[in-house]
């Protein structure tokens, strides 16, 4: 029985882990705490997932479990202050052909996500995978309302970041 | 077009570039231990409750004889009994607020869940120093009211110390021993949860203010 719960939670993490890897890009600044941050998600998503009805899709249910692990329960690793910011190492876009100019606009979006705090980057992140404000209300534990307000307010900031 | 809606749309084509762990890497990772702040914050609870409570048994007899002779040792034990009681309140609390933290919840309420249960045994160390506090006030000062009784009882004439002065020494010692264990105290906490826990309370702090 446990077995096969851990054959179907591990083929549906695998299916989804691009989810868990962007979350890690964004609140990790290497490589090594990206993966750290990974086992941890990997580690809270296990545990919650007897619990996990499948009213919801598997995906959904992710967002919230690795969202909270990320900005609440992970202890960020002091190693990062020595070892390099891997941004600047990989990224580049694996596609036959790209807009250049685009692609530094990204590189430079990215870097200004950075720059927001734990709370904007979760509101941000949710908005670029294309969640309602429902959804990113209901995540956070926000009002709809303010959920609106706030990531008004912290596009403003992004923008202002990029345009100084 | 909104360099916002531009990237929201690279966003989404970007997948490709990002790690892809194969099913063997994930499985192994469930097999590995959790270093959440939650896990540290239940065994940093758990020793600070068992480090209260061992002081109750590890009182040496020779302080409890001591009570006896000074003809406290009955209030003594009652409190004791009261403070069993308050300690099992806390130990109830304790465990129903950590059973409440549940990583599906949302980051409002699961970090609200957090800061409870660390305050729920912030009062438990709030409340042993200040009994420690209250009743190192009342036994010194009931010694104090009774030194004539204390040197005898203590055996002091036999070990050389003399009784003239021997009440307000008694005093300043356990005045000065009081406040340097005060004073490890705070140093231990504001080390142990200042840094564990500074991260969440801003980020619940920046949650709150939304909605305010």
């Amino acid at each position: 029985m446990k077995k096969e719960l851990e054959h179907s939670f591990v083929q549906q993490l695998e299916k989804n882990q691009n989810i868990v890897h962007k979350i890690c890009r964004l609140y990790t600044h290497d490589k090594e705490s990206h993966n750290d941050l990974f086992q941890e998600i990997t580690i809270q998503l296990w545990r919650a997932y007897p619990k996990f009805r499948g009213d919801s899709k598997f995906s959904t249910w992710m967002y919230r479990v690795a969202l909270n692990t990320a900005i609440t329960l992970y202890r960020k690793s002091e190693r990062r202050i020595q070892t390099q910011d891997y941004e600047n190492i990989s990224f580049k876009i694996q596609v036959e052909e790209y807009d250049d100019t685009t692609d530094q606009q990204l590189e430079l979006m990215y870097a200004a996500l950075k720059e927001l705090n734990d709370i904007d980057k979760a509101l941000v992140f949710l908005y670029l995978e294309d969640k309602s404000y429902k959804e990113i209300s209901q995540t956070l534990g926000i009002s709809e309302i303010n959920a609106r307000v706030k990531m008004n307010r912290a596009k403003e900031k992004l923008r202002r970041i990029l345009n100084p | 077009m909104d360099i916002l809606e531009t990237l929201k749309k690279q966003w989404q084509t970007r997948e490709v570039e990002l790690p892809k762990l194969s099913y063997s890497d994930i499985y192994q990772m469930l097999l590995k231990k959790s270093s959440s702040i939650v896990k540290w914050v239940l065994l940093i609870s758990i020793a600070e409750l068992l480090f209260w409570i061992s002081l109750i048994f590890l009182t040496p007899d020779s302080g409890k004889q001591l009570m006896a002779d000074m003809g406290i040792g009955k209030i003594v034990n009652y409190s004791n009994y009261i403070h069993f009681a308050v300690v099992g309140v806390f130990i109830y609390l304790f465990y129903k607020n950590y059973k409440n933290i549940r990583v599906t919840d949302s980051t409002k309420t699961l970090m609200k869940n957090i800061l409870k249960t660390r305050k729920t045994v912030r009062y438990f160390v709030y409340y042993n120093i200040s009994m420690f506090i209250l009743s190192s006030i009342l036994v010194d000062a009931y010694f104090y009211s009774k030194s004539e009784k204390l040197y005898e009882v203590m055996n002091f004439a036999s070990k050389g110390i003399p009784q003239e002065g021997f009440a307000t020494y008694f005093i300043i010692i356990q005045i000065l021993v009081g406040i340097i264990v005060a004073g490890m105290l705070i140093l231990f906490y504001w080390l142990i949860y200042g840094l564990l826990l500074k991260r969440l309370k801003k980020n619940y702090k920046e949650l709150e203010k939304i909605d305010l």
